[in-house]
């Protein structure tokens, strides 16, 4: 007998049985089917029998072939998943994580970004001006008169060779806007402004202010209250309590003063955002005062509007709880990398 | 300023609440008490009084006004009831002249003869003491008493020291240039014409509104006095105060501008309490020179008009109410309007819109309930700088940097350092810290890096902010810790790409700029097209050692304004080629010295529009190819976006390539 299919696939099945080792089964493989393989050796010898036969072996060889493939694949498979190997590559998981390093944006960026969203869904615009202003813009258009008292509410840099000075508010914007615009409008700013005064933990020489003006017939106290509300609402992400004071800026009349209630704590002495006071006093705003709107070329009697303006170091303080307002400019990357 | 809770209640028969709550219904309709602090039996309140109602708040009188109005409790008037001596005649001890009417718009004096001045009773010294005032005798101590009680500034003269004979003869006129006073805080003032005094026929005898003078002050010898109640211009006033650096509590009082009406009643408190306190006699009459008496004003309110600023209605009785609280008088009333006399006092009431927020006030602003404005809709416009910036900082973090924000100001020493010209200088500086306002983002930056190179291997740091030079202009600059020129520049290839900004070159260094902190070379300028937009560079080794960095530094500043006119150009998408590339490599020797960019030119020169891209992809420097050669690797694309390309055509072309390169007599084309 040429092939016993029988027994070639018992003796095959054990030699694979037997392996430990990929090598081995390799080895195994080449014996039935390498170039120089039984099988091969049978196939090339088919080539003599009458066509019959030949074909009855064939079928057989190929049965073989198909049995014997299975069994080294199932083999192959269980050698090469095996325990032991796996074991070896066994690692400590509790090992501290590797650091991966992210860039950062400021605080302060972040939180612009979230305050001009809430302007601009309220319907807008962005507007800037220059930081250095001249006095006209800076005072005078502002109904702030030279040698008055209430100068003093603002300590201003004053630059050299020039009438020039680093602008202590963003109110111009509010000015050289209505120059050249006419109501009803919307607008706000954020920018840098300046004061001439001594640095601690509340104060700084440079800080960011951000603005607010809205024009048209008939605007009111109740509508001021009303953007306002909802600004801070949706800043802080839920309702919080908020009252106005009577206040006094040149450029408003009536004007006020907002406080919200600290949203951190119940009034506790030790309280990091409003030291156990409970309200925190956060913008400034009032009715466009009638002078203001003359001197920007508006007519008082057809023309109303409400203008506001606040912190916004003030305001990240609040929200990221941070005690100190020089951090912001210390370009301490122990404090920066915190924001993402 | 300090008020005493005790004194306020001496005001009202009725007891008023307790401090806290006080301090909460003045906080609510008034001002902002922003401390209270108890004092033996009294409450000391530190209310932040506003500016445009120092003229009557600066004192008790003021603010238990303010409490009778807000409480609708009546105020008890002060009393006032002394004998003047008939005998006597002011005209015979005393005559004022005032120089100018605009300087002093009232003079107003008393002369008391025989007082006896002593220590002053301990009611009245505490009184004094409890809002920080330091009992001298008791003559300045009633003056100074009733300053605190009525808001107007008294100045007491010792009527024998002035010169000459009687009648005493005062002047209230301008310094001359030059003129000297010895004050009572024992400085000698140099005074000029800006500033007016009181003075004899010699000498000053008081800065006027700010200072009195040594030369008639009152002592334990004092006998005759005069008794000084004026108003004075309240500009000149804070000039003076300003040009003598001298801050008094009358001259803080004078220059909110006082009622001129409220002179001769001060000066007749005073003398009450001179006379009750350290006898004398009142020599009969009054100086009173006021030649343009101050009228109560008269302004209209009209309630429609209130109703539309408010966005409320209040009630007509209830403002009417509101307006009687504040003693303004109703002189006719109609449905629509209400015509006001408003108190001399009330110097902050001048429009309409003044009366609106009395309203508003004392009604309580918390009433008023929030209303969203009807507006016209129209959306807000986009504000493309900003939309750039947001972008901008993005691509940098995702870049692995890190935000800050410095100061807008360099030092000093700065200055020397960085060798910088024309800065614009700060006139009042805070601090040599921060003397000129910054013309480059560096030196903060760098800065940044000295403070924390302790603690951090690696520092990767950006900014976005204004500079100064002729003028302000936003820039960008960022620094990596290191000599990192190539990263740096795969900084800002990807940044510019991600800006959909094409045609980014790097040109070298034309060292024109007033900046002399760059490595002259390991330097380029960041150019669009012609347009030079930035510098990426090295800083010079010599200026980190100055400023205490320890290793290299690489940094770029861009110009953000250009940069976002730029990125905001139309970009127009074009689409992939839909024909296959054909790819070929090549390598050339050349000097060190020689610029890849130089080698990349002539191979894009040659090839024309069927190359599509080169790329550098491999520098290889080795003792083997010499000492001054290096040996670029390119890789070279072939592809047209509207037609396929042949091999054959892609061989013919790099042939040309080959040829090109090699007709440099000193670059080697490697096979």
């Amino acid at each position: 007998m040429l092939f016993d299919l029988k027994e070639a696939k018992k003796e095959a099945k054990r030699k694979i049985e037997s392996c430990t080792k990929i090598e081995d089964l390799d080895q195994v493989f080449k014996e039935y089917l390498g170039p120089k393989g039984k099988i091969r050796q049978i196939s090339l010898s088919l080539k003599k029998l009458p066509l019959k036969k030949r074909a009855q072996v064939g079928k057989e060889i190929n049965n073989f072939k198909e049995f014997f493939e299975k069994e080294i694949a199932q083999k192959r498979e269980k050698l090469l998943e095996r325990k032991e190997d796996l074991e070896k590559e066994w690692i400590d998981i509790t090992l501290p994580s590797k650091k991966i390093f992210l860039g950062s944006l400021h605080p302060l960026t972040i939180l612009k970004r979230k305050i001009e969203k809430i302007f601009q869904n309220l319907g807008f615009s962005l507007v800037e001006g220059p930081e250095i202003e001249n006095e006209w813009y800076n005072f005078d258009a502002l109904n702030i008169p030279k040698d008055h008292p209430a100068r003093d509410l603002w300590d201003t840099f004053y630059l050299k060779g020039s009438k020039n000075l680093l602008r202590t508010h963003t109110s111009p914007v509010q000015v050289r806007f209505m120059e050249k615009n006419f109501p009803p409008f919307r607008i706000f700013s954020v920018g840098r402004v300046f004061r001439h005064e001594a640095t601690d933990a509340r104060h700084e020489i440079n800080f960011y202010q951000v603005e607010g003006l809205m024009v048209d017939k008939g605007i009111s106290v109740a509508n001021f209250k009303g953007v306002m509300e909802e600004f801070f609402d949706r800043l802080f992400q839920k309702k919080i309590e908020k009252r106005l004071r009577p206040s006094f800026f040149p450029f408003t009349e009536p004007s006020f003063e907002v406080d919200i209630y600290c949203p951190v704590c119940k009034g506790e002495k030790d309280c990091k955002v409003c030291q156990g006071k409970k309200w925190i006093e956060v913008m400034g705003a009032g009715m466009v005062h009638p002078n203001v709107f003359k001197l920007s070329g508006l007519d008082p009697k057809e023309w109303q509007g409400f203008a506001f303006g606040m912190g916004l170091e003030r305001l990240a303080m609040i929200l990221f709880r941070i005690d100190d307002i020089r951090l912001f400019y210390s370009g301490n990357l122990k404090f920066l990398t915190q924001f993402k | 300023m300090i008020f005493s809770y005790n004194w306020l209640q001496s005001f009202f028969e009725k007891k008023l609440p307790e401090p806290e709550k006080l301090a909460e219904i003045l906080n609510l309709h008034s001002f902002e008490v922003k401390e209270i602090n108890k004092k033996n039996k009294d409450y000391l309140l530190n209310i932040d009084v506003l500016p445009n109602r120092g003229s009557d708040c600066f004192s008790h009188l003021g603010i238990a006004r303010e409490i009778s109005a807000i409480l609708n409790k009546k105020l008890l008037g002060l009393e006032i009831n002394f004998r003047e001596d008939t005998q006597t005649k002011i005209k015979d001890f005393l005559s004022v002249k005032v120089q100018k009417t605009t300087d002093c718009l009232r003079y107003s004096a008393r002369v008391l003869l025989n007082v006896k001045v002593e220590p002053s009773p301990l009611w009245l010294r505490s009184k004094l003491e409890a809002c920080g005032i330091k009992p001298i005798n008791n003559i300045v101590d009633i003056a100074n008493f009733v300053m605190l009680e009525t808001g107007q500034p008294l100045h007491v003269f010792d009527l024998d020291k002035i010169s000459g004979s009687f009648p005493k003869r005062i002047f209230v006129k301008r310094a001359k240039k030059g003129e000297k006073i010895l004050a009572l805080d024992d400085q000698v003032y140099e005074l000029n014409e800006k500033i007016l005094t009181i003075s004899d026929s010699k000498n000053a005898l008081a800065i006027a509104g700010i200072k009195g003078g040594k030369k008639a002050e009152i002592n334990q010898n004092t006998k005759n006095i005069f008794i000084e109640s004026a108003n004075f211009n309240s500009k000149l006033i804070r000039v003076a105060s300003k040009l003598l650096d001298l801050k008094t509590d009358a001259s803080l009082r004078f220059e909110h501008g006082l009622d001129p009406n409220l002179t001769s009643f001060a000066l007749d408190r005073a003398t009450f309490l001179i006379q009750k306190i350290a006898k004398g006699r009142v020599v009969e009459g009054m100086i009173d020179h006021y030649p343009k008496k101050i009228l109560p004003k008269r302004i209209s309110f009209n309630f429609q008009k209130a109703e539309s600023i408010i966005g409320m209605k209040i009630a007509p009785e209830t403002i009417i109410k509101i307006f009687n609280r504040l003693q303004f008088k109703i002189k006719s009333k109609s449905k629509v309007f209400l015509e006001l006399e408003i108190p001399t006092f009330r110097r902050d009431i001048n429009i309409e819109e003044d009366l609106v927020e009395e309203v508003v006030r004392l009604y309580g602003p918390n009433k008023i309930k929030p209303v969203f404005p009807l507006s016209a809709f129209s959306p807000p416009k986009e504000n493309l700088e900003s939309l750039w910036e947001e972008k901008v900082t993005n691509i940098l973090k995702e870049l692995r940097m890190h935000e800050v924000y410095n100061y807008s100001f360099v030092s000093e020493n700065d200055k020397e350092i960085f060798k910088f010209k024309n800065l614009i200088e700060v006139q009042n500086p805070t601090s040599s810290e921060f003397k000129y306002l910054r013309p480059s983002l560096i030196p903060n930056l760098l800065k940044n890096v000295y403070l924390n190179q302790k603690y951090f291997s690696e520092i990767r740091i950006f900014e976005l902010g204004k500079v100064f030079l002729e003028k302000e202009k936003k820039m960008l600059g960022g620094i990596i810790l290191g000599e990192a020129f190539l990263e740096m520049k795969g900084v800002i290839d990807l940044l510019f790409e991600k800006l959909g900004l094409a045609n980014l070159w790097y040109d070298s260094y034309e060292p024109k700029t007033n900046f002399q902190f760059w490595h002259p070379f390991r330097v380029a300028e960041v150019k669009i097209d012609n347009e030079k937009i930035g510098i990426l560079g090295e800083i010079l080794p010599k200026i980190l050692k100055k400023i205490g960095i320890e290793k290299r530094v690489t940094a770029f500043e861009i110009d953000f304004e250009k940069l976002a006119t730029l990125a905001s150009e139309e970009f127009i998408y074009q689409p992939p080629s839909p024909y296959p590339a054909i790819i070929r490599d090549l390598s050339v020797l050349v000097p060190k010295k020689t610029l890849v960019e130089e080698v990349i030119q002539e191979i894009e020169n040659e090839a024309g529009e069927a190359l599509s891209d080169v790329d550098l992809f491999d520098i290889y420097e080795s003792d083997e190819l010499g000492e001054d050669k290096k040996s670029l690797t390119f890789r070279l694309i072939f592809q047209k976006r509207d037609a396929p390309i042949s091999p054959e055509k892609v061989d013919e072309c790099f042939k040309n390539i080959i040829n090109r390169l090699q007709s440099h007599l000193d670059w080697e084309v490697r096979k």
